[in-house]
């Protein structure tokens, strides 16, 4: 009888062995849960620093491909993708297009883009979003909620009109529903959104990667409507920008002056409050 | 051993009879011969002849390591389960072969906080609400009038068509949203300027139940077949 018990506690015994130490340990996968102890940013923080990015990024494009670009006969439209449509994205979907590569990749961030006067209605801002903006229109200062229903850190910033084609196309544009934007108006706001409060070095990074290579995707997406080009001319595609006649940069050299324009100030942000350096 | 008990030779029997079926369903079932068996049901549309395991792939870590990592998360030292046996299908895995960047309506786009109600009557973030999977047809839903959800207030400047939209909206004419518009935007044609002009209800209808294209049979991008989609799969695995 002690001989059976004993039987029963060492099988139980082996079968907890088993079930808790063999065959190696699964990570938990979720990116929110790397280094969870070493948590040197804030949503907020991390949120504006790629916002900050998407500034630049957006600026750059719109000024230094699509004004610049227009003036050199290229084309852009909403409707870049349809097959007999020959032209570029509009900044607006370039934006949208930087969006669905980040959905690809596995950093959980979200990236929308909507105004109060929006030229295609799906981009009108409403319900909570709507509200926060009018702050933003007052005020021009960064927005920040917890979207309770999806357990989302939301931010939400100004986008404003930094370039004189942002305008131009807005207040022209066939079906615009307003005619007197002019520079410098909060035209519209990002809204970016991320599962956690605070994130470690490596996802912050994450999410800064995760912006670049969207941009670079989108832009290669361009690149690759212009090869197929079958009724207009296509641009010399290389080192020149169409600022220097009918060329367009490549997609390192897009990226790379964006690099430029923006790593100094995110580098200041990671450096000032990454993890710091052991020192010998 | 039987002769202290003997219902113990009872015991023996019924236990080597249970380990060679369970043997046999090891073996067997896992077989391609037995895909249609093991299926849920007739494949949707397009996905005829597609292997389980195209959709069905293997969960991450042997079988060890997930059951150890599920009774970590049943004692709560873990915080997430993970999938035992094959992977979870869901609109992910949907997009390794369907991923489009013309889609009009993306799924990722339904996140945004705005949608809010309208993914509460119909969650647009995924696939399997309209299509999903071994049901023999195309969209799953009853009828194609979801469209209100989001356009219940669309107002259309310079309306190209004969019928304007605001009329149909004011007719709640919901219906006739397909007769002209792709859902997913990757068929290559010409949307009508007249209703009389637009394809048929019941042929939307039809299409959508699993029957032929009716917009064209021209599309932009196409997904990646079976074999294309593993091709890249084991490329990404080297």
């Amino acid at each position: 009888m002690k001989n059976l018990k004993f039987t029963k506690f060492a099988l139980v015994l082996s079968l907890t062995k088993i079930l808790t130490s063999c065959g190696g340990s699964m990570p938990e996968e979720s990116a929110t849960e790397i280094a969870i102890n070493d948590k040197a940013f804030s949503v907020e923080e991390v949120l504006e620093m790629v916002a900050s990015e998407n500034d630049v990024t957006r600026t750059l494009y719109t000024k230094g491909i699509v004004g610049a670009g227009k003036k050199q006969g290229l084309k852009f439209d909403e409707d870049w993708q349809d097959d007999e449509v020959e032209a570029g994205p509009l900044p607006a979907l370039f934006l949208r297009g930087i969006s669905s590569d980040i959905r690809k990749s596995s950093v959980p961030l979200g990236l929308y883009l909507g105004s109060d006067f929006p030229i295609n209605a799906s981009n009108k801002l409403e319900g909570k979003q709507a509200e926060l903006f009018k702050k933003i229109k007052a005020n021009q200062k960064p927005q920040f909620f917890y979207d309770e229903s999806q357990k989302l850190h939301t931010a939400m910033f100004a986008d404003m009109a930094m370039a004189a084609p942002c305008v131009n196309c807005h207040n022209d544009h066939k079906n615009t529903t307003k005619k007197d934007w002019k520079l410098g108006d909060v035209m519209g706001a990002t809204t970016w959104q991320y599962p956690s409060d605070s994130l470690s070095y490596k996802e912050a990074i994450g999410v800064l990667n995760a912006y670049r290579n969207g941009t670079k995707a989108i832009y290669n997406a361009y690149l690759a409507e212009i090869a197929n080009f079958k009724n207009s001319p296509k641009p010399a595609i290389g080192n020149t920008w169409p600022s220097k006649g009918f060329n367009l940069p490549t997609a390192e050299v897009f990226i790379d002056s964006v690099r430029k324009l923006t790593s100094y100030k995110s580098l200041e942000i990671l450096v000032k409050k990454g993890v710091p350096v052991a020192s010998n | 051993m039987f002769n202290k008990n003997p219902l113990r030779k009872r015991q023996y029997i019924g236990s080597l009879i249970g380990i060679g079926i369970g043997l046999l369903i090891f073996i067997i079932l896992p077989q391609k011969a037995t895909e249609d068996f093991l299926s849920l049901g007739p494949m949707n549309t397009g996905h005829e002849g597609l292997s389980c395991d195209a959709c069905h792939t293997d969960a991450k870590g042997n079988l060890m390591q997930q059951i150890q990592a599920n009774v970590a998360f049943t004692f709560g030292t873990r915080k997430k389960p993970v999938d035992f046996g094959t992977e979870n299908v869901d609109t992910k895995k949907c997009l390794e072969c369907h991923d489009r960047p013309n889609d009009r309506h993306p799924t990722h786009r339904f996140f945004e906080p705005k949608f809010k109600d309208a993914i509460a009557k119909i969650d647009a973030t995924q696939c399997e609400t309209c299509h999903r999977e071994h049901n023999d047809t195309r969209v799953v839903l009853a009828d194609a009038t979801f469209c209100v959800n989001c356009h219940y207030d669309l107002k259309v400047k310079n309306d190209p068509i004969d019928v304007p939209h605001s009329q149909l909206i004011a007719n709640e004419q919901w219906s006739t949203c397909l007769q002209c518009h792709d859902f997913h935007g990757n068929h290559i044609y010409k949307t009508a300027e007249k209703i009389k002009d637009t394809i048929a209800l019941t042929k939307i209808q039809d299409y959508l139940a699993g029957g032929d294209d009716p917009f064209t049979k021209n599309k932009k991008h196409l997904p990646l077949s079976e074999e294309e989609w593993k091709k890249i799969k084991s490329k990404y695995k080297k």
